[in-house]
């Protein structure tokens, strides 16, 4: 193995394990923690990226199999197996990256017992997962063979015709439908991308992609293993054996002419944008000089007109250099393509840009990586490309006993390749755990809201505080409080304030900030609601609402308002304490609210039943066990931290 | 500061972590691998039980100290007592135990812990001493030696001052930065170095299963072979 290759195998295991990690927290903590996604953003890079942009890019698999056994262009039969190899991996990491977008992984046959046939994505569904299945067929008589079962492997060999044309038809359907599903934003996508025709625009550039792609991956493929057939014998000097400028092995010509095939698709597809956008009106909206229309013209430049320019150039054409840069260009274009129709586009309706998150990255970029090793991993050991895998295998098994090039006996060798992919492992596994573990990059607990109490079970008798998350957890039998403090008539004592028309406001309602005091009284709402309930007039109603709350003879401060029980007498409930205004406008820090709420009382039931450790931290923090809490306090470390809490952490 | 404590607190002493755990895990298992799967005939007729009594006797290495080098062997094994109770069992570091791992561990005593800190520290000064003055032991040393030896110094001092501020000339806080990152980067040098024999000593017992090469010989038998620097 060349040097170059294992260098890039190594990144594509790195990537791989980032994508394990990324995938395990966000199946253990769902999307919210581990992705940038929101509700004005719901479709990020996982969907756009990897599902319609991968599924695009693989089409070579129905575009080369149309080409070779509909058309009957034999000249292009050498590049069936690697396309249908792509459309196989294209297909997989896909669905492999949507499970988890989607979730719930283990419901994924949900669609095939549970229909819904007014949707888009249930045909998405269907088509995607019988292509999968398609391609499955397809690639595995090259499999089976190697493994000696001839018989099956010529059977299968036989319907493949069948299987073709049903792959077509399912590919053909399902590209337009991925375009289709955008058709339901008109008023949210930018007018430079929506478009009536997007189901057509999206199955024509995926079809000239594909190609594209396929063509990419051979010439990918010939430097990376096997230069002669596509660069053609070299002389030691690296001069082409031919000399001549024009000089181009049979099977580059062949890729030279799959090259035209695609960007005359291109072409038309070029075409079509541009009578779109003038049938719709919009073709002014290209030069306004927004950054979408910049994004437009450039998507357009890379995806269409550049590797159209590439190709027509027959010199170009024909050297692997010239049509590779074309392929690629086209292929990365298909994808910033789908991007821009799937997250920029949408960029001018949401408030802020979706930027996708480090885990989404790594789960995104990852997968891909596990596809390509899947690629070179098959190509390697079947005769996908050709029969130089054969050759490979007899020089591989020449000498496996490796000797300890890490030049120290601990490091007894295991395999050369496991050595090497055990060692990223060990590397990208808790980089990946520092970059994507969730609550490392948890929001500062200082400025964050509080969370509401946990029910442990399903009538919440025992509630699990922890206001900000972060793992010190507090126990509180509810239900025993209750009745141990007069059952109904008990709320007020210790919920002292309810919110209007209600019994018991829940304590993070008002205290809703750790270490800081909060604002509670909505002032704006209630100028609106008494602007409202005394159809107040004039250009500002609401300014006339102030005489209603403050005396106008007066500075108009908080001080000099209304008390609040004065209109709330009947529907908002107090504790017994008498409240000043200026209480009722804001809220104590969560912390010393409940620390305050509790332990006076605690204190008091202390002496009066004579329960000495009642007031105690350990009584309700079950995690300061009495031995812990001296040991803490024992340790010289302590006067250095506020509380004996911050140190039990 | 007091966000550098946080960072390497929290994720930067799990991640670490975890490095040694799955470091010392892959060699654990290559080491496994190659026992079973490439000398699994040779293993069946092993013979286990001098394995074994050897192995138990490198535990209490009464025998092994009384010939040869007897200071240096004595305080390298006296060394080892500290260096593997000080840190698993301290009172403060048990809170570290049960936050991450969920585990209930007994804890040493203040004074044992200072004890044994020191004694440590003393350890390994000594033989630090005797590396580089003593002509046997310099002999032997790669600079690797060296460098871990103080690497192994630094989380012992700093832990010691930090906890100490009556004879600390520093501030609390560099005191525990200095002994966490120093701590974390020892995490990191385990599986990679020589300290790997914290899992490995077990396998090295039954080296004589194993062809003992010594370092880079296999460099030397591949060119001599194929004339090359053959790795396959």
């Amino acid at each position: 193995m060349s040097s170059k290759l294992r260098i890039i195998k190594d990144i594509l295991w790195f990537f791989a394990f980032l994508a394990l990690i990324a995938g395990i927290f966000r199946l253990w903590y769902g999307l919210g923690p581990t992705t940038a996604l929101s509700d004005e953003m719901p479709w990020g890079l996982w969907k756009v990226m990897n599902m319609i942009a991968g599924v695009a890019i693989s089409t070579s698999g129905f575009t080369i199999g149309f080409l070779v056994y509909v058309l009957k262009m034999e000249r292009f039969r050498p590049l069936v197996k690697p396309a249908i190899l792509i459309a196989f991996l294209g297909y997989g990491s896909s669905c492999l990256a949507l499970l988890f977008d989607i979730g719930l992984p283990h419901r994924f046959w949900h669609p095939l017992v549970m229909w819904n046939e007014h949707s888009f994505l249930f045909e998405v569904f269907w088509c995607v997962m019988l292509y999968f299945t398609v391609t499955t067929i397809e690639l595995s008589p090259t499999i089976l063979k190697r493994f000696g079962a001839e018989k099956l492997s010529h059977w299968l060999h036989r319907i493949a015709f069948g299987v073709v044309v049903v792959g077509i038809t399912l590919s053909s359907l399902h590209h337009s439908s991925l375009g289709s599903l955008f058709l339901v934003t008109p008023l949210r996508l930018h007018a430079l991308w929506y478009s009536a025709w997007l189901p057509l625009f999206f199955i024509i550039s995926a079809m000239a992609a594909g190609l594209m792609f396929i063509i990419f991956v051979r010439i990918a493929y010939a430097r990376l293993y096997d230069p002669d057939p596509i660069y053609g014998l070299r002389m030691d000097s690296g001069i082409k054996s031919n000399g001549s400028e024009f000089f181009a092995t049979p099977q580059m010509k062949n890729l030279a002419l799959l090259g035209a095939i695609a960007s005359s698709i291109l072409g038309i597809y070029l075409i079509l944008k541009f009578v779109d956008l003038a049938r719709a009106g919009e073709l002014m909206l290209l030069f306004n000089g927004s950054w979408e229309s910049w994004l437009f013209m450039f998507e357009l430049f890379v995806a269409a007109l550049l590797p159209i320019i590439l190709t027509v150039i027959p010199r170009v054409r024909r050297s692997p250099a010239g049509l590779g840069t074309a392929a690629f260009l086209a292929s990365f274009g298909l994808v910033l393509n789908r991007m821009n129709v799937g997250i920029f586009g949408y960029f001018h309706d949401t408030a802020q840009p979706y930027f996708p998150s480090l885990a989404e990255w790594g789960l995104s970029l990852g997968v891909i990586a596990a596809a390509a090793l899947v690629f070179m991993f098959i190509s390697e050991q079947f005769p996908i490309f050709d029969e130089s895998w054969r050759r490979r295998m007899e020089k591989s098994d020449v000498f496996t006993y490796a000797f300890d090039k890490l030049s120290h006996v601990w490091n007894t060798v295991l395999m050369s390749g496991l050595q090497r992919v055990t060692l990223i492992a060990v590397l990208a596994i808790p980089l990946a755990w520092l970059l994507f573990y969730p609550p490392f990059k948890a929001d500062d607990t200082t400025d964050g809201r509080i969370k509401p109490a946990i029910g442990l079970d399903q009538t919440r008798t025992v509630l699990l505080i922890d206001g900000n998350r972060d793992g010190v957890k507090t126990e509180f039998p509810h239900v025993d409080h209750q009745n141990r403090l007069g059952k109904e008539q008990s709320c007020q004592k210790c919920h002292h304030i309810a919110m209007p028309r209600d019994n018991a406001t829940p304590c993070y309602r008002c205290h809703s900030n750790m270490l800081d005091s909060a604002e509670i009284f909505d002032h704006f709402g209630h100028m609106q609601l008494v602007a409202e309930k005394e159809k107040l007039d004039g250009l500002h109603p609401k300014n006339h609402s102030c005489s209603n709350c403050h005396n106008p003879a007066l500075p108009n401060t908080a001080s000099d308002a209304k008390a609040c029980t004065e209109c709330h007498k009947e529907d908002m409930k107090l504790g017994n304490e008498p409240y000043a205004r200026l209480q009722l406008a804001s809220a104590s820090p969560y912390r010393s609210a409940m620390h305050e709420n509790c332990i006076e009382c605690h204190k008091k039931e202390e002496i009066k039943q004579n329960k000495p450790n009642l007031a105690h931290c350990s009584t309700c923090h079950k995690s300061l066990e009495p031995v812990n809490l001296k040991i803490a306090k024992s340790a010289d470390t302590i006067k250095a931290l506020p509380e004996p809490l911050t140190l039990a952490r | 500061m007091e966000a550098w404590i946080d960072f390497a607190k929290g994720p930067l002493f799990a991640v670490t972590f975890l490095i040694m755990i799955l470091g010392l895990a892959r060699l654990l298992i290559i080491q496994l691998y190659n026992l079973i799967i490439s000398k699994g005939g040779r293993l069946k007729n092993a013979p286990w039980k001098s394995i074994l009594k050897d192995a138990a006797t490198w535990f209490f290495p009464v025998k092994h100290l009384i010939k040869g080098t007897v200071i240096f062997s004595a305080f390298s094994f006296l060394f080892h007592i500290g260096v593997i109770i000080v840190p698993v069992f301290l009172a403060d570091h048990i809170v570290l135990w049960e936050n991450f791992l969920g585990a209930n561990l007994p804890a040493i005593g203040q004074g044992l812990a200072d004890f044994l800190t020191l004694f440590t520290i003393g350890c390994i000064l000594v033989l630090l001493f005797m590396r580089i003055f003593v002509r046997r032991q310099r002999a032997m040393s790669k600079p690797m030696d060296y460098f871990l030896l103080v690497m192994v110094l630094f989380p012992f001092l700093s832990g010691y001052l930090a906890s100490h501020p009556g004879s600390n000339p520093f501030t609390w806080e560099s005191m525990m930065l200095v002994h966490l990152l120093s701590a974390e980067f020892l995490f990191v040098l385990i599986p990679f170095t020589k300290l790997a024999h914290i899992v490995l000593y077990f396998f090295d017992r039954i080296s004589g299963l194993h062809w003992q090469l010594r370092p880079g010989a296999g460099d030397r038998v591949a060119k001599a072979l194929f004339d090359e620097e053959a790795r396959v």
